[in-house]
């Protein structure tokens, strides 16, 4: 559709009542006025407005969001999101789910954050030594920025470049309490990757204690924006800062590691189909063999859609002669559903071409099968209606000259006069004499044109077409005509077949075009469908995307030990899973 | 002495057909003289002009689509409309010339009217022009109308 894709951010304000407009005083301040009331205000009345309903959850709006939200650049964003991650919370948190680094940490632990949201406040500063401008800075909650006095520039995200000299500084730190009370990192500050990898060594023990204590300092910072994206994920419904973002419908539970694949989507799918009373063909649960028989649908064709946008044009009362581009500029087409079932503008202009060619045979048709049918006829009936033998020709032409019978080109203006001077002429002659004269008529009509079961509204134009016929009054001539009609004997038959022809021929038609209707309306519901699908796609792509992501923040954890540490961290892994393995063993021996 | 040729001897009555096109010349009638009357004076000069070749354009356009590809207008009818300058004859007769199915006004052709006697930058294919670059020609404001485009 060409719906326009502009959505007003938050801090537009609400639109005004209907009624209400917004004017500019001559000192600048804004004003609302209403027409109805005659009511001015400085104050919007907008104000008591309700809310604009939750933007509709469609991919592309979703798409449009996720770009935009690494507003975390901005402290005070990041602030008001970061506050409400209470270090102790997370810490116990962790200690439930940590089952080796990364997973799927932080899905659930921060669904129970409090809501309120105190406000974190720089703490303590640090210069960065060797980037000389550059600051980190500590908050009360133990996170940290870097900042940058010089440009009044402050980041979450440590920069890149200022990243080495950050590195340094946590080293010296660690060497430092290292130095102070060997072992003891219950209160220690954050340890990075780095010292992780000198605690393996040190002991086991130790290492899950320090990982217990928190993510490293680097993650928390540097993780923000996915988790800002994650926590909008899982938990949109209970914070209030954006309550029209929840997009996701899958809500995660509270016990189950939040894993995605794709055996859970389809099942979550198909309780939601369920629910909505959906058949499996319409939300494509990924087997089409199982579904029931006829659940794809009529097929909807090329051939139908042309013939769809055909009916459109059909029932908008197109002038087939006007040009394509005012078609467009009129706009009235391009509101109806039907304008999409081609989907180019070459398409349609195609169709609308071949159609406007057609129509116009049609018209030509039509228009030669009327042609019988005499200008003269509109022209006459004015006369009877206007003409009166008080106004002379000039007069009677000025008078009506607006008239379309008076302006009709096919008509010479001598012709027009010569009638209207025998139709005056005739409207002194006696009554008798014109009945006489209109029964004379009747008569010359052959039985082909006027027969018994010829109504008054649709007498053959040769009648019509006479000064005689119209110079009596319409109240003694049609009593006169019916009565003479009723005495004529039945029409010859050849006109009847052709008359069932037509009917035969627009029946089909109908028939056609109602197939063609449902065919449109199942195409609209695959349509969705589809869009359904996509959206899915999307959401699970998202989830791998994310998957993904985490992993490679694990792998990039490698400290300067490199691939040593790396191999180091293997070899444990497999000691433990052959210490497993052993326990194992022995319990196995124990059983037995 | 000669006959004096006065106005209606001049204006023949439209032949059959008129009436089904009079409302959208009658259209392009008022976008001409809209065009028209708009005052120029900050419009570039080049520019000035361009409204009223673009109508022109389409207003021919439209008689050239009702006869030679719909049928909707008779031979009298077309002639009729040309005589009295609702249509452009020239260039009616370019479009029928292979090459020059779209061309946009007659001046774009006109190679003794350009420094190196070459077209205007409109008549150059879009495959051709380098790197996308979005033109509009100085005689017509027209993108580009080379038949294969």
């Amino acid at each position: 559709m060409l719906k326009s894709t502009y959505k007003p951010s938050g801090n537009v304000p609400p639109p005004l009542p209907p009624g209400w407009t917004e004017h500019k005083a001559p000192t600048g301040h804004t004003y609302y006025y209403n027409e109805e009331t005659k009511e001015s205000t400085y104050t919007r009345p907008g104000a008591q407005a309700p809310p604009p309903p939750p933007a509709p959850s469609d991919p592309h709006a979703s798409f449009f969001q996720y770009s935009t939200i690494p507003q975390l650049s901005d402290p005070a964003a990041a602030n008001a999101f970061l506050a409400q991650y209470d270090p102790a919370r997370q810490r116990q948190a962790d200690s439930f789910t940590h089952h080796g680094r990364g997973g799927h940490r932080g899905f659930d632990d921060r669904r129970d954050r409090p809501r309120p949201q105190p406000i974190d406040k720089p703490k303590s500063k640090v210069a960065i030594p060797g980037c000389e401008p550059w600051i980190l800075v500590y908050t009360k909650y133990g996170r940290r920025f870097a900042y940058n006095p010089a440009k009044n520039a402050s980041y979450w995200r440590i920069p890149e470049k200022v990243m080495k000299g950050v590195l340094e500084l946590d080293i010296n730190s660690i060497k430092e309490k290292a130095g102070a009370r060997m072992g003891d990192s219950s209160k220690a500050e954050e340890p990075d990757s780095q010292s992780k990898d000198d605690a393996v060594q040190d002991g086991k023990t130790k290492e899950q204690e320090q990982e217990q204590e928190l993510g490293s300092d680097y993650e928390e910072v540097e993780v923000t924006d996915d988790e800002d994206e994650e926590r909008e994920d899982g938990d949109g419904g209970d914070d209030d800062e954006h309550p029209s973002k929840r997009q996701r419908t899958e809500e995660p539970t509270d016990d189950m590691p939040v894993e995605f694949n794709e055996d859970d989507i389809a099942y979550q799918l198909q309780a939601m189909g369920e629910e909505y009373g959906l058949d499996p063909g319409e939300y494509d649960d990924g087997n089409p063999e199982a579904w029931p028989e006829g659940a794809e649908g009529l097929p909807f064709s090329e051939e139908d859609a042309r013939e769809t946008f055909k009916d459109l044009l059909n029932d908008h009362g197109i002038n087939p002669y006007s040009p394509w581009e005012k078609l467009i500029e009129d706009g009235r087409i391009i509101e109806d559903p039907r304008y999409t079932v081609l989907g180019t503008m070459k398409a349609r202009r195609d169709v609308w071409e071949e159609w406007s060619r057609a129509r116009i045979q049609v018209l030509k048709e039509q228009r030669a099968r009327e042609e019988k049918k005499d200008p003269k006829i509109p022209y006459l009936a004015l006369l009877q209606q206007k003409a009166s033998p008080k106004l002379y020709w000039p007069e009677f032409r000025r008078k009506y000259k607006k008239e379309p019978a008076m302006r009709d080109t096919s008509l010479s203006d001598r012709d027009r006069e010569k009638w209207y001077r025998e139709h005056i002429a005739r409207l002194r002659l006696p009554p008798d004499q014109l009945k006489k004269d209109l029964a004379a008529l009747l008569r010359e009509i052959p039985p082909r044109e006027l027969h018994n079961q010829s109504l008054l509204e649709n007498l053959p134009s040769r009648l019509l077409a006479d000064l005689r016929y119209i110079s009596l009054d319409p109240k003694v001539r049609d009593p006169l005509i019916e009565a003479y009609v009723r005495t004529l004997g039945p029409p010859p038959e050849a006109g009847e077949a052709a008359e069932g022809e037509e009917t035969e021929a627009a029946r089909k038609a109908r028939e056609a075009r109602r197939k063609r209707e449902k065919a449109l309306e199942e195409r609209e519901r695959a349509v969705a469908e589809e869009k359904r699908r996509q959206r899915r796609q999307i959401e699970h792509g998202r989830a791998a995307l994310r998957e993904e992501e985490r992993e490679i923040e694990r792998a990039m954890q490698v400290g300067k030990k490199g691939l040593q540490s790396q191999l180091l961290a293997e070899r444990e892994k497999r000691r433990q899973e052959e210490g497993g393995a052993l326990e194992e063993e022995l319990g196995d021996g124990k059983d037995k | 002495m000669p006959a004096i040729r006065t106005h209606a001897s001049r204006q023949k009555k439209p032949p059959a057909g008129f009436d089904d096109i009079s409302d959208d010349l009658e259209i392009f009638a008022i976008k001409m003289k809209d065009a028209q009357n708009t005052p120029t004076n900050n419009v570039p000069k080049h520019q000035a002009q361009w409204p009223i070749f673009q109508i022109a354009h389409q207003r021919s356009r439209y008689v050239y689509e009702l006869y030679y590809e719909k049928e909707a207008i008779s031979r009298q009818l077309y002639e009729w409309l040309l005589k009295n300058g609702y249509a452009d004859a020239m260039l009616i007769a370019k479009w029928k010339k292979q090459g020059y199915e779209k061309l946009c006004c007659l001046r774009c052709i006109q190679t003794k009217e350009t420094n190196f006697q070459s077209t205007c930058i409109c008549r150059v294919p879009k495959a051709q022009l380098k790197d996308e670059q979005d033109v509009q020609c100085v005689s017509c404001g027209c993108r580009g109308c080379a038949s294969s485009d």
